[in-house]
């Protein structure tokens, strides 16, 4: 079982940076950009491909980010100065960045089995899954300390700006152009060091593996703003990552009550989908008032005895004459 | 000479086909610290004009300068840096995600090219700056010095616009444009921003451009009156002049230029 927690918590923070970038573009710069479905594989077969050739890590790494940095400007580039939609912007650099990808890789899957990376960190008694846990904290840690340092500046402040309202982010002298593409860069280098290191973890790169990142991404966020509602940017950062680790922890506990791994996307689509859903469906006989007001409020006070007992039944609570079998139910 | 516009033309397409030239050879000049009312009816060319001198419009032709600089020329983001600008929509100059003391962070780096090395030189807005705009704002008498750190989003829309008209005259512009900055605020908001403006202007000495349809503040605020008809001049009085003027008299002057174009 433990196991299975670690395990989740390491998928998790591979795919936090995935959520950080999403953060980014779609919070930050209110910009929907699909490029991250090709950055996200980029990164993984930028990663694959360095790895097996016996370049250190750190350096696979940082080549994986530069590409996707290079990826979200052309993707931003597209937008500002051939005034693209955003969204026909990243479509048209993420069909050729599949191109660009396979071309790199040589193959559509390179494994990288015969590796362990994190093999000079500590394990904590907990094998390899402790290592990941360590190195992986400390990678998101780091990521979430310096993000929240970029945003508290003024060029941070600059692009939260931008997204927040452009008509007033141009009247304060704002470059938006400049912006948007730096922000835009440095979501899809955090992109595809995601897509880089879930392709470690995983033990493989498969050229198909960023095809539904985006989605995947706003779901984490959504998720983690959900559980934590966070009032300032550092705190939507750590909500982001902590929405990654729940993420991955559904679905591992999915797996694990029998999902068949071929029903994952359709479960995972109708997670996201209640996840999105969160505060826009009412329940039947449930108002958004007494919610707030706390459980208690949902329940009528009662008007006389008889409806009292009725009103415990319904609520099954009425437990005075003990259990009742499910023969004894009328 | 601060502003100085010569021989400025625009036009647009007419739907259902043909084309209408607003402005034709327009020439406007105003002296360093002139606080100048432009008055018209609709489609007089007012909120133009001021779109052109902010460069949200482009001007199909003449020469626009500021301080014997020409603007036209400059791209958005360099044009702003010399140009305050407050909007008749409260909502659109500023951003309600942030708060106040943000909003008036980036107003005052306005000058700077934060986009790039000098944005990233330390934490924004920290103490030493929170502790700034709260005394200016504690100076201009506004009642928001305690509320630096709220979000915009959350102040009524004469609080939001108060802060907008601070906005554009922090970071020292050369020419502030205001157009029609008083229209969505109900009486006693527009009578505090219009306070708000008239000390501004006078206490910091830019050049500045109001569009109003109001004729009492076209009478009471400003060093000069100018009234807009079908992108020509109609009429153009100083602060003396302007005194033997009436809301009737600026009211029948409207009429007497719409029958004329009738005719």
């Amino acid at each position: 079982m433990l196991s299975l927690w670690l395990g989740a918590y390491d998928q998790g923070l591979a795919y936090a940076s995935l959520a950080l970038g999403t953060y980014l573009t779609l919070r930050v710069l209110n910009f929907a950009d699909l490029t991250v479905d090709g950055s996200f594989a980029l990164g993984g077969g930028t990663a694959a491909v360095l790895i097996t050739k016996g370049v250190p890590i750190p350096f696979a790494l940082l080549a994986a980010m530069v590409l996707g940095s290079l990826a979200g400007t052309v993707t931003a580039l597209i937008h500002t100065k051939l005034g693209v939609n955003d969204l026909f912007a990243g479509i048209l650099t993420t069909t050729g960045l599949y191109t660009i990808t396979l071309r790199l890789m040589g193959r559509s899957n390179i494994p990288i089995t015969d590796l362990n990376p994190v093999i000079n960190l500590p394990d904590f008694g907990m094998g390899d899954d402790g290592r990941w846990a360590l190195a992986l904290t400390t990678v998101v840690l780091g990521l979430i300390g310096l993000i929240a340092l970029f945003l508290a500046t003024d060029f941070g402040l600059a692009l939260r700006a931008i997204g927040n309202n452009p008509s007033m982010a141009r009247a304060n002298a704002i470059h938006q152009g400049l912006g948007l593409t730096f922000g835009i860069a440095a979501a899809n280098a955090l992109v595809a060091l995601s897509g880089a290191l879930v392709t470690m973890y995983q033990g493989f790169a498969d050229v198909t593996m960023g095809i539904g990142s985006l989605i995947l991404g706003l779901g984490m966020v959504i998720i983690g703003e959900s559980v934590l509602r966070p009032r300032s940017v550092a705190k939507a950062l750590l909500a982001v990552v902590v929405g990654a680790i729940l993420f991955r922890l559904l679905i591992a506990i999915a797996l694990q009550l029998g999902l068949e791994p071929v029903d994952l996307k359709l479960t995972t689509a109708v997670l996201l989908l209640v996840a999105m859903s969160l505060g826009h469906i009412k329940l039947p006989g449930v108002n958004a008032t007494a919610l707030a007001d706390g459980p208690d409020a949902a329940v009528p006070p009662p008007q006389d005895e008889a409806q009292s007992a009725g009103a415990a039944q319904s609520a099954g609570i009425a437990k005075a004459a003990g259990p009742a079998s499910p023969g004894e139910q009328p | 000479m601060s502003l100085r516009v010569d021989k400025l033309c625009w036009g647009h397409a007419v739907p259902g086909g043909g084309w209408r030239q607003l402005f034709a050879n327009f020439d406007y000049q105003s002296p360093t610290g002139e606080f100048t009312v432009v008055i018209g009816s609709n489609g007089s060319g007012k909120s133009t004009f001021l779109n052109l001198l902010a460069g949200t419009l482009r001007s199909g032709s003449g020469s626009i300068s500021l301080h014997d600089q020409p603007l036209q020329r400059l791209p958005d983001h360099r044009r702003a840096r010399r140009i305050g600008r407050v909007m008749q929509n409260p909502l659109e100059g500023t951003s309600p995600g942030l708060t106040i003391a943000e909003n008036l962070r980036l107003a005052e780096g306005r000058r700077r090219a934060v986009i790039g090395w000098h944005g990233l030189r330390g934490i924004h807005p920290n103490q030493a700056d929170r502790r700034r705009y709260r005394e200016l704002l504690e100076q201009l008498g506004l009642p928001l010095a305690d509320r630096i750190d709220t979000l915009v989003g959350q102040l009524s829309g004469g609080q939001r616009q108060t802060i907008s008209l601070v906005m554009a005259t922090l970071g020292h512009p050369q020419l502030l444009l205001l157009d029609e900055h008083t229209a969505a605020l109900d009486p006693k908001a527009e009578a505090m921003v219009m306070d708000l403006t008239d000390r501004l202007v006078q206490q910091l000495g830019t050049t500045t451009l109001m569009v109003t349809h109001s004729l009492s503040q076209a009478l009471r605020y400003g060093d000069r009156l100018v009234m807009l008809h079908e992108g020509r001049i109609l009429g153009d009085w100083n602060a003396q002049e302007r005194q033997h003027l009436t809301p009737d008299g600026l009211r029948e002057m409207y009429g007497a230029a719409r029958v004329r174009q009738t005719d």
